[in-house]
């Protein structure tokens, strides 16, 4: 209470908004001394074995959230990456689809038998679908497949979803990777963008070439923000 | 030594079974001819007596509150008694109803006054009020455990015997009208009668029952294996309309169950839950539980998922809980498998989310042995009892990109020319087709009746990405998108 009300008093020779804003500071700083956060736990790195997704970091953090955005060739792509993750790693996962647009005869049946496929007839269920799982952490991976999900259902899902998720995905250390065809997860630890659009000479490719041609770009948070300032600024 | 275990008053034990009651209460059971066949102390103090038509019972106590027999409960307990005589004694006699008789002949000799006290607090757990009589032989335990107030040693069958009044032994009524009019009242005193001229004077019978009254008669057990059969069950007065009542009972059965399944060494592997109901149906379900367990914890909150999303048409009427029960699986943690960390918190959370988006929605994908497209079905997943095996590459020879499926298949115009799609206008994407790849056809089935056959085309529509088309005798469908940049 002390420390408390000397923040309220200004000092008489500080000029108003510079006495404001070391108040606040300070205030920010007392409230930290006070509450500190749990320090963030970043468990550990999940490698994709694609240089272009692994980048820097090495892989995928794991107990962080991480968005791909782009077109519905990155997220199909995206998945079957992932589902070779979880044979190489010998692990079990789960894609939880706002509708039901995976088609499973793409993927081996060796690969399936290690994913667990949730149908939810609209985002919000698939939301809670995810805080099911999120909260059982059984699973090592985790996709959320928002792409052909009407972008006005997604308006719908309130912003503080995704910091809870961040939350219990702390307590958990999955991989929790969320499917998106533009950007939307304000708190995504890292975001991957792939632009990369195909053509029909793609469908005679074999697959793994395909995704090993892919360029995603790998942001992390803030270098995100100031790519998406850029944008705007440029637009 | 010979043991018996007796539940007293096993009709109102079945009847108040799992029932909270007030003490005192009066409470009487009838049997199907609407006569009262048991009573508890406080009725029988108003006057109320057993074989009384229930009408004379409450002429005499109006306030008496008559149940009527609760048949599946008594079986539930008999078979329960027999589970603990078994884990006692290889050789058992399921003498009666409420009555079981234990030989203990190969038990080495121990302090009988210690054993009983054990067997007790073991029956006190699973909610049994036994009365238990130890003698050395089957009738001298029957009547011993008849006299005790919890349990009853004899060591001097002489002396024990001496005390007890003739009725104890229960001799034809002419022989005990006969016995009263002699001024023989106690089988001390009828003992002390002569046996050969009793014999020769009253006959065969009278022989018999002095063999009793003396304890010399010795008998075989008709042994008995109790079936492995671990089930309770509770019949509501009234319809049940929350979920309440049935938690609380299935709490305090499954606290039995795994006691039962405890002493017999044995897990739960499925539960099976039948709820009758008031319209004559009646809703089962069968749980399978992940890894095998005998926790009551874990049991319950599997049935307390089940209840919390359960929608019935009609009123619970009836309850019954049966677990089939397996030997612990003994199996060693695989080294370089991740298994699940805790599975029937998984088992849980599967059945949560098929309760939020139907269970047809949630499972791992089962492939069908067909071409046809889009053939799958979901199954559980078996997470917990993954096989490892050798995952093959397959996908190294996967070509082209991986579908996007709508579904249902969107249907769509298409304009051909020389048999080739041009132009395709749909509610999800229209334009102008300007590359494809097929057609590629697949038929199958066609030994069957639900024989099918369809024409596929890779099609690139210009400034939207790529789709597949298929054509089919009712007309053109987009079957999904390989590339498209959503709007």
């Amino acid at each position: 209470m002390h420390a408390a009300a000397k923040l309220i008093q200004p000092s008489e020779n500080e000029p108003a908004h510079s006495s404001i804003q070391n108040r606040v500071a300070a205030l920010r700083e007392l409230l930290h001394r006070k509450y500190p956060t749990p320090e963030l736990r970043e468990t550990g790195i999940l490698p994709t074995s694609f240089e272009a997704f692994d980048g820097s970091q090495g892989g995928l953090k794991q107990g962080a959230v991480t968005e791909v955005v782009g077109p519905t060739s990155s997220g199909s792509l995206f998945i079957e990456i992932m589902l070779r993750v979880l044979g190489r790693e010998q692990a079990f996962g789960a894609v939880v689809q706002a509708g039901a647009s995976f088609n499973p005869q793409d993927v081996s049946s060796a690969a399936l038998r290690r994913l667990l496929w949730v149908r939810c007839p609209r985002p919000l269920t698939a939301v809670k679908a995810v805080d099911l799982l999120l909260r059982d952490g059984n699973l090592r991976v985790l996709l959320l497949d928002l792409q052909f999900a009407p972008q006005r259902e997604l308006q719908r899902i309130p912003a503080s979803t995704w910091h809870r998720f961040q939350r219990l995905i702390e307590a958990s250390g999955m991989v929790f990777v969320i499917l998106s065809s533009r950007p939307m997860i304000e708190g995504a630890k890292t975001r991957i963008v792939i632009r990369q659009r195909w053509s029909l000479g793609a469908m005679r490719q074999r697959r793994r070439g395909l995704m090993q041609t892919l360029a995603p770009q790998v942001f992390d948070r803030r270098d995100f923000a100031a790519l998406l300032a850029d944008e705007k600024r440029s637009a | 030594m010979f043991a018996v275990l007796l539940l007293p008053q096993f009709r109102l034990q079945a009847v108040l079974r799992f029932r909270e009651t007030i003490p005192n209460c009066l409470l009487a059971v009838t049997d199907e001819d609407g006569r009262i066949c048991e009573l508890t102390a406080a009725a029988s103090e108003q006057g109320v007596r057993a074989d009384m038509p229930a009408v004379q019972g409450l002429a005499r106590c109006s306030s008496l509150q008559l149940l009527p027999r609760a048949k599946t409960t008594e079986q539930v307990l008999q078979h329960a008694l027999l589970e603990l005589a078994d884990s006692l004694s290889p050789e058992i006699e399921s003498t009666g109803e409420g009555c079981c008789t234990l030989d203990l002949r190969r038990a080495p000799a121990t302090d009988w006054n210690s054993w009983s006290e054990t067997v007790l607090k073991r029956a006190e757990a699973l909610e049994l009020k036994v009365a238990l009589g130890v003698a050395p032989n089957p009738d001298l335990a029957f009547l011993a455990a008849r006299r005790a107030d919890a349990f009853l040693v004899v060591q001097a069958p002489t002396a024990f015997l001496a005390q007890l009044a003739v009725t104890e032994i229960d001799p034809p009524p002419y022989l005990q009208a006969l016995l009263r009019d002699w001024g023989i009242h106690t089988l001390g005193q009828f003992t002390s009668l002569p046996r050969g001229e009793l014999a020769d004077r009253l006959g065969p019978e009278m022989d018999r029952l002095w063999q009793r009254a003396s304890g010399q008669t010795e008998r075989l057990l008709r042994l008995v294996r109790p079936a492995e059969e671990f089930a309770e069950s509770y019949e509501f007065e009234h319809e049940v309309e929350t979920i309440e009542p049935l938690i609380f009972l299935l709490r305090r059965f499954l606290d039995q169950l795994t006691l039962r399944l405890g002493s017999a060494h044995r897990v739960a592997a499925r539960m099976v839950l039948t709820l009758t109901l008031d319209d004559g149906k009646a809703h089962q379900h069968v749980f399978t539980i992940p890894t095998p367990t005998a926790d009551s914890d874990v049991l319950f909150r599997v049935l307390h998922t089940h209840l919390e999303d359960l929608r019935l048409i009609a009123h619970p009427t009836a309850l019954r809980l049966q677990i089939e029960p397996v030997h612990p699986d003994h199996q060693q943690l695989r080294f370089f498998e991740s298994p699940l960390r805790d599975p029937h918190r998984f088992g849980e959370t599967l059945a949560r989310l098929g309760a939020l988006v139907g269970a047809e929605n949630v499972g791992v994908v089962e492939l069908e042995d067909s071409h046809r497209p889009d053939a799958f079905r979901l199954v559980a997943p078996q997470f917990h009892q993954f096989a490892p095996t050798v995952d093959h590459d397959e996908e190294c020879l996967a070509i082209g990109l991986p579908l996007r499926r709508y579904r249902p298949h969107l249907p769509a115009t298409v304009r051909v020319v020389r048999q080739q799609p041009v132009e395709i206008q749909s509610s999800e994407v229209s334009g102008r087709v300007v590359d494809l790849l097929g057609p590629y056809r697949a038929s199958g089935e066609w030994w069957e009746c639900e024989q099918w056959g369809v024409e596929e085309w890779d099609v690139e529509i210009e400034g939207r990405g790529l789709y597949r088309l298929h054509q089919e005798p009712s007309g053109w469908f987009i079957d999904g998108c390989y590339d498209a940049e959503l709007r």
